[in-house]
């Protein structure tokens, strides 16, 4: 039984504002005492693990919500156009997403057996356009329908391509380990949940441009997950798990 | 004064230096550039939300914590006039509302001193050793999420983050010996849950 009469003396110790008679006296104490001596090295332990637990990471929804939120707030200053003719950034957004659906259909034929088969419709490149044509330059004005347009053609394109890439991940899904599948489901979750949020600011505002790119950064993100997701599982098939390990560490 | 675990200048970077690198950042915040704002959140987010992880018991409570913090951080920095380091307004800034938070929710269930009782306390935490081996982080902070608001306050305060005794009590507005009688229950509960 630890003696009731050192409890203070012990705490001050682990505070380390103990005086020094009081300190001689426990450590006399402690010499006798197993139970004093155990508690002590506990109280300080429990002291010492908590004065150095590591920072936590803040999840990535909490830095997209407080953004749409000074979006929402009018804090943040929209970055005004470059004088002279402005490349037409959805069009560009448009052609790459073209490139993606090249890139998904040769993966699908990376991937063997089950890979789903793909429309040859939506492999075919799209046009590079989205309603502005000749040039890839936008007019110096737009209207709120006509950057909406611009917007839903561009978002359209990832669509298609992150539809096909969810086609492959999940008929081979059976490759990953229940541990991956789960992390990638879970990164999923919270990447559909920035492109909701900011779809809805996009909506709300549509000739916003920084709510425009917002969205579009967490399509690619999404993207990007997909591509990693299938080369995963092309390396986890081939046994190469050297490969598969750096995949799992990139993301 | 909260004085705390001092920010960190960034690597290969001296105080003048940073300060300077800070002072720029600020002045970019608030001509609203977003990506500014962003470096700043990646800069400063990880400390902020831990303590309000420790001090509300729950990450879900400590993130809507976080927007509110980084949203009032934004409000607020026309005032920032660089006297302190950024680090230091924002923890002090971030302090303050979190405790707001947890005086209130302590005020509904009464907890911002009486959270555990001592006889209980003492039962508890003075029987058997903890296993001979390193604390684990996770079960520590599992344990820290079931002690009783005040305490908890107190001893992520005292303990984590390194403030003194008389600072703990300036802080949570108490006195200097319930502080202590508050850290010092808070250890021995953690030690009857960290034995399980």
């Amino acid at each position: 039984m630890t003696c009731e009469r050192y409890l203070n003396s012990i705490q001050e110790s682990v505070d380390g504002t103990i005086g020094s008679i009081r300190r001689a006296e426990l450590e006399m104490h402690l010499d006798e005492c197993a139970d004093c001596r155990a508690l002590r090295d506990d109280l300080q332990r429990i002291h010492d693990a908590a004065a150095s637990l590591p920072a936590l990471e803040a999840p990535d929804r909490a830095w997209l919500q407080i953004a749409g939120r000074l979006r929402q707030e009018g804090r943040i200053r929209e970055i005004a156009p470059a004088p002279g003719p402005r490349p037409n950034y959805v069009a560009w957004l448009a052609a790459a997403a073209a490139v993606i659906l090249a890139v998904v259909t040769a993966m699908m034929l990376l991937v063997p057996q089950k890979a789903a088969p793909v429309q040859r419709a939506q492999t075919a490149p799209p046009a590079a356009g989205t309603g502005n044509t000749g040039g890839g330059n936008a007019p110096a004005s737009q209207s709120v329908e006509a950057a909406q347009t611009e917007v839903d053609a561009a978002q359209q394109q990832f669509e298609k391509a992150i539809e096909n890439l969810e086609k492959v991940a999940k008929a081979n899904v059976e490759a990953l380990d229940p541990g991956t599948s789960a992390t990638i489901d879970k990164n999923l979750g919270i990447i559909d949940q920035a492109i909701a949020d900011s779809r809805a600011a996009t909506r709300a505002e549509p000739t916003n441009v920084a709510a425009r790119e917002t969205l579009f950064e967490a399509l690619r993100h999404k993207v990007t997950l997909l591509q990693d997701t299938i080369s995963l599982i092309n390396e986890m098939r081939k046994g190469n798990n050297a490969a598969a390990a750096q995949l799992v560490n990139k993301s | 004064m909260v004085t705390s675990k001092g920010p960190v200048h960034p690597i290969g970077q001296g105080p003048g230096t940073a300060r300077a690198a800070e002072l720029q950042l600020v002045d970019r915040c608030r001509q609203g550039e977003l990506g500014a704002f962003e470096e700043l959140y990646r800069q400063h987010s990880g400390r902020l939300f831990s303590l309000a992880v420790r001090m509300l018991g729950n990450p879900a409570d400590a993130e809507d914590m976080l927007q509110e913090i980084f949203l009032s951080a934004h409000r607020k920095l026309e005032s920032f006039r660089g006297e302190a380091a950024l680090g230091t307004w924002l923890y002090r800034l971030a302090m303050n509302q979190i405790l707001d938070h947890v005086r209130s929710r302590a005020a509904r269930t009464g907890q911002l001193t009486d959270g555990l009782d001592d006889a209980t306390v003492l039962a508890d935490g003075m029987g058997h050793r903890l296993a001979d081996r390193a604390i684990d982080r996770i079960d520590l902070e599992r344990a820290l999420a079931e002690l009783p608001e005040g305490c908890r306050a107190a001893f992520v305060l005292h303990d984590v983050e390194g403030l003194e005794h008389r600072e703990v009590s300036d802080v949570l507005g108490i006195a200097e010996g319930t502080s202590k009688s508050q850290v010092h229950k808070a250890r021995l509960r953690l030690r009857g849950l960290l034995r399980r």
